[in-house]
């Protein structure tokens, strides 16, 4: 995988997924909902690409978020600002029920599009580790789980193929004979599977499963950088906490609109945070946002700069090292000679 | 030093009745490389399974084995665990992890070995293996071959001094076989590890070994290095022969003075040997062999002018015949493409082939040809999205279900396994003919008695005596029979085998070509693809080579063996600088035996 912040200790992966989600999804103030929004799609667009991201968002969370914004107001009818009058029901419409809904809507499309890259970056091995941590025995039985699937998987193709071919596999046949079949699939797969058991049972034991005081081995190591990140990303949380405690995304919408450093129709938010503690809780939280962008970005710069400079650096030592060979005397060489295969002959002489 | 040390040893399975090993004596020298043959269930896997106490069967015992001068029971499961390393015969199941890195250090994280030790361990192994390339990737991307090299290292990676490892190439294909095996000779060369290998490939074995044993029925028969086997067991006159490399086969069908031959290339100049006194020219051929069209020069003459006059005649003829023959094509595939993805490879691509009625057609190639693939075209599980597939004259698409899988296609899958269904190989047999009730129904159509019909069928199959037992219990062998017999219940006309010799050994090989042989008389169609040169060789009547999606050559066999030069027998290879056309061992020793 090419994104930084996949190639992270997982435990921070895990950290910073939490956090974000926890706060996209009880937070309602539209202030970090935009934040949110364009940091998770900005990612998204990093590791699965324009096309991808857009193709998800359009054909299947940004119709959700029009269903969920739409539906709310048409059952819901609590608030202040009627809209329009429903006479065969006998209710109001309230701008109130509206904005809720739609402020639902995003919540989920922008949680849908976190967990997008969640599933990108927490790869299964990740994920057995962190929970392996905690309970290590666990952590061999969901590697265990997660190399079934694809194995029974994988066999149940070669017993259906074979079934198909003596006309007994779920295609075939009517309705009744269809389940027996289906039935007979489940049960050669089961006893296949039961059958194989045994073997890997044995491979286990005879790979010394089961004697005292097993350990658990992990490919990832927490480096330098991890340190760094996580001080990182403890500071940004810590600030935006903070921040939400003080009551900078205080959000209300029922009965009446009230959000925190917003005059809505008159009033203010009942919240009593200054303008200065706001301001940093959401940059905190904006940078907590772009925090994989950011990482990736400045590993891509470096990356760049080094691999520029190991061509200038190697091109300057030789270069050096054939003005000494030459100012100590080597063989003095004729002009035309030194623009063109200058460095060969001195090697050669 | 002796690592094992095996004294009197017997052993029977509860209820069984007899030993399935007895008395057994036998020592192996720490750093050697020891190969133990012997017949499908003589008792090697359970001789082998005695060698580490948690894999010994239960059962009665007798005698006592030493590891190290130390009676095995009194060695520590820590140490066994750690000092004797043993890979299993199926790639898949040995797997218990879902990476391969993890794989790699289960072994050690039972051990309790520190995240430190087992970093190194593994790094080294991976290397050694050269795992490196697919080091994070998940097992199930794998192929057998290199699931198998994960099993081998994941138990390397914890320095057994002991490897034992029980017919660890019969799932591979022969390829990947023959580089896990060089595998193993190169840890017993570079690592000086012990290794005790019982495997059905002699012939890439036997000659690299030290020592060899061959068990017959739980016993020890012979033991010694291998060209002394050859000798002792020609001596013996032992049916051993069946199961050794075809030059040792060759050396004991005829008389000969000289060392036995182990590879081909000695096979070669024990033959040159033998035949250096024969004049060139003067080689006499047994009559099988001959070109049975082959004519004297006059007759060849009379035939030419009696052509010329017919040939108007017959051209006119010949498209009348032409068409006749079409009628006469079990098989017929018209320039068939497949591939799996939309924008992906052709893995089946112009494929034209036909096959004749009541002929036995073989397609050998190599692995991921696409033979399979071609194979699950011609049984409909899967249809090409170009090109047409005709089965006795009629588009594959036209049949009905029933048509097509009761009475006209059969298809025995790769793995037997894979359709069993009931307790016992009697209710299996009767499963697929709708069980047992007498009466007809769309799964049994035919007149027989259903009693009759399995009769008839468990007789064609030798499978008489085995109907009570459980189908996972049988052998592989027999396991493939009880499959065949599945199938043959619902009388197809053609014949689909998949890798049908797959992880057998000489005896049931043999077994199953008589039954296709008699099945082939009775006018069935066979089209079996296999990597098994041997087999084809010997049953086939005609023989395709795949390649890249479609056969590039299709000849009778034995022509098809004779001119290639890599692709055909080992007996040919050996023998093809005195008798180009004899392919198999028997053939072989037939023409020497004919000449001296």
């Amino acid at each position: 995988m090419r994104d930084a912040f996949s190639r992270c200790h997982p435990l921070l992966n895990f950290y910073y997924f939490a956090v974000v989600l926890g706060f996209t999804m009880f937070v309602q103030h539209p202030v970090f909902l935009a934040l949110s929004f364009v940091g998770g799609t900005c990612y998204a667009v990093c590791l699965k690409g324009w096309k991808n991201t857009l193709k998800m968002n359009m054909l299947f969370t940004f119709p959700l978020l029009l269903i969920t914004a739409l539906t709310n107001p048409l059952f819901n009818h609590y608030g202040v600002t009627p809209l329009v009058y429903i006479e065969s029901s006998g209710n109001w419409v309230t701008l109130e029920a509206f904005v809720y809904g739609l402020v639902l809507g995003c919540v989920m499309f922008i949680v849908i599009g976190w967990f997008s890259c969640y599933n990108k970056v927490m790869t299964s091995d990740k994920f057995v580790y962190l929970f392996g941590r905690v309970i290590p025995s666990l952590s061999l039985l969901l590697s265990m789980a997660l190399r079934f699937v694809p194995m029974f998987a994988a066999q149940m193709k070669v017993i259906r193929n074979g079934q198909k071919c003596v006309g007994m596999d779920v295609s075939n046949g009517k309705y009744l004979k269809k389940a027996l079949y289906g039935l007979n699939l489940l049960s050669i797969l089961v006893t296949w599977a039961l059958e194989n058991a045994i073997e890997t049972a044995d491979s286990m034991k005879g790979r010394g499963y089961g004697l005292r005081g097993r350990t658990a081995f992990s490919i990832y190591r927490f480096d330098k950088r991890d340190w760094c990140m996580g001080s990182a990303m403890l500071v940004l949380t810590a600030v935006f906490v903070h921040g939400c405690r003080a009551g900078a995304v205080f959000a209300q919408y029922d009965p009446r609109i009230l959000l925190a450093g917003f005059t809505i129709q008159g009033r203010n938010a009942p919240v009593s945070c200054s303008p200065g503690l706001a301001f940093a809780c959401y940059a905190a939280f904006a940078l907590f946002c772009f925090l994989p962008v950011i990482l990736g970005a400045v590993e891509a710069i470096s990356m760049e700069r080094s691999r520029a400079r190991a061509g200038m650096e190697a091109g300057v030592t030789y270069r050096q090292i054939y003005q000494e060979i030459e100012r100590e005397g080597g063989v003095p060489l004729a002009d035309e000679e030194r623009e063109g295969k200058g460095g060969i002959r001195i090697w050669t002489s | 030093m002796d690592i094992i040390t095996i004294k009197d040893l017997s052993f029977s399975y509860p209820d069984s009745g007899k030993e399935t090993l007895s008395h057994v004596d036998m020592t192996i020298q720490e750093g050697t490389f020891n190969v133990l043959c012997g017949k499908s269930g003589c008792g090697k896997s359970t001789l082998l399974r005695q060698l580490k106490s948690v894999l010994a069967p239960h059962g009665e015992k007798s005698g006592e084995i030493y590891y190290r001068g130390a009676p095995l029971s009194a060695v520590g499961q820590r140490v066994q665990s750690q000092e004797i390393g043993y890979v299993l015969q199926n790639p898949e199941n040995q797997i218990v992890t879902d990476k391969v890195w993890h794989e790699l250090a289960f072994g050690l994280e039972s051990l309790g070995c520190d995240s430190e030790v087992i970093r190194l361990r593994v790094a080294e192994m991976a290397s050694y293996f050269g795992i490196h390339q697919w080091f994070y990737r998940n097992v199930s991307e794998l192929s057998g071959g290199q699931k198998q090299l994960l099993n081998l290292a994941s138990v390397m990676s914890m320095h057994p001094r002991l490897l034992i490892l029980d017919e660890p190439t019969s799932q591979l294909d022969p390829i990947a076989a023959s580089d896990f095996l060089e595998t193993v000779k190169k840890i017993n060369r570079d690592i000086g590890t012990t290794v005790v290998l019982t495997e059905h490939r002699l012939q890439d074995v036997i000659p690299w070994a030290d020592k060899v044993f061959v068990m017959d029925q739980g016993r020890l028969a012979v033991e010694g290095p291998p060209r002394e086997i050859g000798e002792k067991l020609k001596a013996a006159g032992s049916g051993m022969f069946l199961a050794m490399p075809v030059p040792m086969q060759v050396y004991a069908a005829v008389d000969s003075q000289e060392a036995c031959p182990l590879t081909v290339s000695e096979g070669r100049q024990w033959i040159s040997g033998l035949m250096k006194h024969m004049p060139a020219g003067s080689l006499k051929v047994p009559r099988p062999l001959q070109d049975p069209e082959e004519e004297s020069t006059g007759a060849k003459k009379e035939k030419k002018r009696f052509q010329k006059v017919r040939k108007a005649a017959e051209s006119v003829k010949a498209a009348v015949k032409k068409k006749e023959e079409k009628k006469n094509l079990a098989i017929q595939v018209d320039e068939a493409w497949f591939r799996y993805e939309k924008e992906g490879r052709d893995v089946v691509r112009d494929l034209s082939l036909e096959v004749k009625r009541g002929e036995f057609y073989a397609l050998v190639g190599g692995n991921g040809t696409g033979k399979s693939t071609a194979l699950s075209l011609i049984s409909r599980v899967r249809s090409p999205h170009r090109g047409k597939i005709l089965l006795e004259g009629k588009d594959i698409r036209k049949y009905s279900e029933r048509e097509l899988y009761r009475g006209c296609l059969g298809v025995l899958p790769q793995n037997p396994q894979s359709m069993f269904i009931k307790k016992t190989a009697r209710e299996d047999l009767y499963s697929i003919i709708g069980g047992r009730k007498e009466k007809k129904s769309e799964e049994y159509t035919a007149d027989m008695e259903k009693a009759r019909a399995v009769e008839g069928i468990v007789s064609l199959t030798n499978l008489e005596g085995l109907l009570d037992r459980h189908p996972y219990d049988l052998s592989g062998g027999e396991q493939q029979r009880l499959a065949l017999a599945k199938v043959l219940l619902l009388r197809p006309r053609i014949l689909l085998l998949d890798e049908a010799t797959k992880g057998m050994d000489a005896e049931y090989k043999e077994e199953l070509g008589g039954i296709l042989k008699k099945l082939q008389s009775h006018g069935v169609t066979i089209l079996m693809i296999s990597h098994d040169v041997e087999f084809v060789a010997e049953y086939a009547d005609r023989v395709g080579l795949f390649f890249e999606g479609n056969v590039v050559a299709c000849r009778p066999a034995r022509a098809f063996f004779a001119g290639n030069n890599f692709y055909t027998t080992a007996a040919n290879r050996m023998a093809r600088h005195y008798f180009p056309d004899a392919v198999t061992a028997k053939e072989v020793a037939g023409c020497l035996q004919a000449n001296l």
